[in-house]
Order: C-alpha cells, then structure tokens, then sequence
C-alpha cells in the first residue's frame, strides 16, 4: 500500500512540474460561447445566492413540488435572455435583486406551505429576472443561441443539484432524530434573509447618497 | 482504508494545484470583501465572546431558545446592519457592546433561566448594536454583497460554536466548565466595557 502511495505522489508531483496553462482551442471553435453562457451567472454572487435559495426552497418542499422547477427555471431563464435582448430591460436594479433574496431567505427561515402553482410563479419570476440580467453581458460578438443554451443548461443543472442536495439533506420521513435537519435549512434561511435586509438597505443608501 | 484515502487525497491536492481561475465575469472585490465580512466579527474580541455566549446560553435555556436562535438572531442583527448602512446612528454602540459581553457572560455563568420571550429581547437588543458594528463597515467593503455574506455567515459559525459548547450541559462536569466560560466571557465584558467607558486605556 505504501509503495502505491509513494507512485501516486510521484505521478502527481510529475504532473504538476509538467503542467502547462491549457490552450484548446475552444473559444474558438465558437464554442466558448456556450461556456461563457454557463460560467456567467456561477460568476456572479447574486445568481449564486439566488439560485441557491431558490433550489433549497423548493427541495424543503419536497420534491412532488419541485420537480416542476427542473422544466420551468431554465425556460424562465431564456425568457428573461429573450426580453433583455429585444426590450432591452436587463435588470429590476439592485433593490429589486436584494428583494428577493429577502424573500426568499425569509420564506426559507418560516418554512410555509408554498403550493406548487406560486412556487413555480416565484422561481419563473426569478429565473426570468436574472436571465435578463444575464443579457446584459451578451456581447455583438456573441453567439446568442450558445450563450442562451450554457445560461439555459447550467440553470437546469444548478436548480436540480441544489433541490437533489437539499431533499437528501432533508430527509422528512426519517423521524424525530433528524427535525434538526429541518432547522439547519431554516436557520439557513435566516442568514439569507439577513443578507438580503442588508442589501436592500445598502440599494436604498446608494440611491440617497 | 486510510490507504484508500491517500492516494484520492493526493489526487485532489493535485487538482486543486492545477486549477486556474475562471475569468469569465469576476466581479469586482468579491474575495476581499469576503474576507473583510469574515474576519470582522472573528477579529473583533468583544464581539466573538458575545456571539459565542448567545449560542452557549440558547443550548441552556434548551428548546425554543436553542433552534429559533440561530434562526432569527442574523434576522434582527441585519436590522441594526441597515441602521449602520444608513448611517443612522445608535446610543453608545461600544459601550453596550461591551455590556453585551458582560450580560450574556454573566447569565451562561449563573444559568439564568429567563422567560423565553423576555431571553429573546434581550439578545434582539444586543443584535442590533452588533449589527449596528457590522453593518457602518459594508459600505466601505470592496464587494458589499460578499461582507454581508461573510459576517452573516462567521456570526452564524460563531453561534453554532457556542451551541456545541453549550452541550456539554449535558454532563455535571460540562455544565460547570461552561459556567467557568461565561465567567471568562462576564470578565472580559468587564474589561471592554471599562476601555469604553474610558476607565482604562
């Protein structure tokens, strides 16, 4: 076992005297777009946040409730790309963006019944905002259909891990034992929503000063 | 099955080493500012010992107090955090501050056993002047969004740290180490009370 541990860290030790910055040459097989679509918003702390709540929401709703976010948040995402492109509206501004992320970290901390039907209204509401967001940075040169189906890929895969993550943490059926994992997501919650209080006071300052 | 582990671990080191930054859209500051918003209730000591005196004296009082804590507490510390980004100003923020320390030491010390309700404004109070600290920095940050994250996130480990301690009132000897803290916690409040009140240097 040692010997392969001693091969193992020469192999990596090689590995990494040898490595060079990668150039394939992707971006320009006009592929880049498609990653420059989905790499965009996991760039961005507020998709990040945001996204994050949206999924663990809905995953401590249970996934009968859910499931309908895996369809409905990458389709609100192009449909805000769509709006930002052709109206030009890119952003709610920055009041807007941390109004959401209060409610959300306030729905999360008071954990209500949501219904399945304004659950899918919010997450839609805010995939549609942040993907209008998202237009902002689309370059002339871009090509928009890589760009929309990276942002439309990664909203698909980011919204299902988090619900995937958060229904395994969750885990409602097991008992008493495990009611702490509820308050974990709702102390989660509270630190959302703290963060969101915060930023909409700061977007009210800036617009003040 | 360390040996397992090992090799996968050096595996990992070498991909972390590898890694090269993604630069498609980094915004502006977001590391400092993290690092800003983490490190400003961990390196101030009167607002560490407080935090972590709240979660100790929550795992005291036992349910509700041990799980709506941590729940509402970063909730009404963000309310004083926008009175800071306001600018609005609070009466003598150290020194009750200070007085927080020295309060909420005190009753991990003497396992106050307040009413529930009466326990929760009390630490709402002292929420805010602490979020008051907090909040008249985020302007000031390179990234505001990411201080905001990083102090709401350190307070609530800092919470989650005086909970796991305060477990260990579950065991006779536990409970008097824990009362033995909160007299550490009760003295040093002392101390940062008299600096602010201009006692001592």
């Amino acid at each position: 076992m040692t010997y392969r541990l001693v091969r193992a860290s020469i192999a990596t030790a090689t590995l990494i005297a040898s490595a060079q910055a990668a150039d394939a040459h992707i971006v320009a097989s006009r592929l880049g777009d498609f990653y420059t679509g989905a790499l965009h918003p996991l760039t961005d702390l507020q998709d990040l946040i945001l996204w994050v709540a949206m999924g663990v929401l809905a995953g401590s709703l249970g996934a009968s409730k859910g499931r309908w976010l895996v369809l409905a948040f990458p389709l609100g995402l192009l449909a805000g790309l769509v709006l930002g492109r052709t109206t030009g509206f890119v952003s709610a501004g920055p009041v807007a963006d941390a109004g959401m992320i209060l409610v959300l970290g306030l729905l999360l901390a008071a954990a209500p019944r949501i219904p399945t039907a304004p659950l899918g209204v919010i997450a839609f509401g805010l995939a549609v905002m942040r993907g209008a967001a998202n237009a902002g940075d689309v370059g002339s040169d871009t090509n928009r259909l890589l760009f929309a189906a990276g942002l439309a890929c990664v909203g698909y895969a980011a919204i299902t891990l988090t619900m995937a993550v958060t229904l395994a943490f969750r885990r409602p059926d097991a008992g008493a034992s495990m009611a702490w994992r509820g308050i974990a997501i709702r102390a989660f919650g509270g630190w959302i929503a703290a963060i969101g209080l915060m930023m909409v006071g700061f977007a009210f300052a800036s617009h003040s000063l | 099955m360390s040996f397992r582990v090992f090799p996968r671990l050096v595996i990992a080191l070498a991909a972390l080493a590898l890694a090269q930054p993604v630069f498609a859209h980094e915004q502006v500051g977001v590391t400092g500012g993290l690092a800003s918003g983490l490190l400003h209730p961990l390196t101030g000591m009167d607002h560490l010992i407080a935090m972590v005196a709240v979660g100790i004296w929550g795992a005291q009082l036992g349910a509700p107090a041990i799980w709506v804590l941590p729940i509402t507490f970063p909730l009404v510390m963000a309310i004083g955090g926008v009175l800071g980004v306001l600018r609005i100003p609070l009466p003598m923020p150290e020194v009750v501050i200070a007085l927080s320390a020295l309060v909420l030491g005190a009753a991990v010390a003497g396992r106050l056993r307040l009413p529930f309700a009466v326990a929760a404004i009390v630490v709402a109070v002292f929420a805010v002047f602490h979020g008051h600290a907090h909040g008249a920095e985020l302007p000031n940050s390179a990234n505001p969004l990411a201080y905001g994250v990083g102090f709401v996130v350190a307070t609530g480990l800092l919470h989650l740290c005086g909970i796991m301690i305060g477990t260990l009132t579950r065991w006779p000897a536990g409970g008097r180490l824990i009362q033995g803290l909160g007299v550490v916690i009760a003295a040093l409040g002392c101390y940062f009370l008299a600096q602010s009140l201009g006692a001592i240097a």
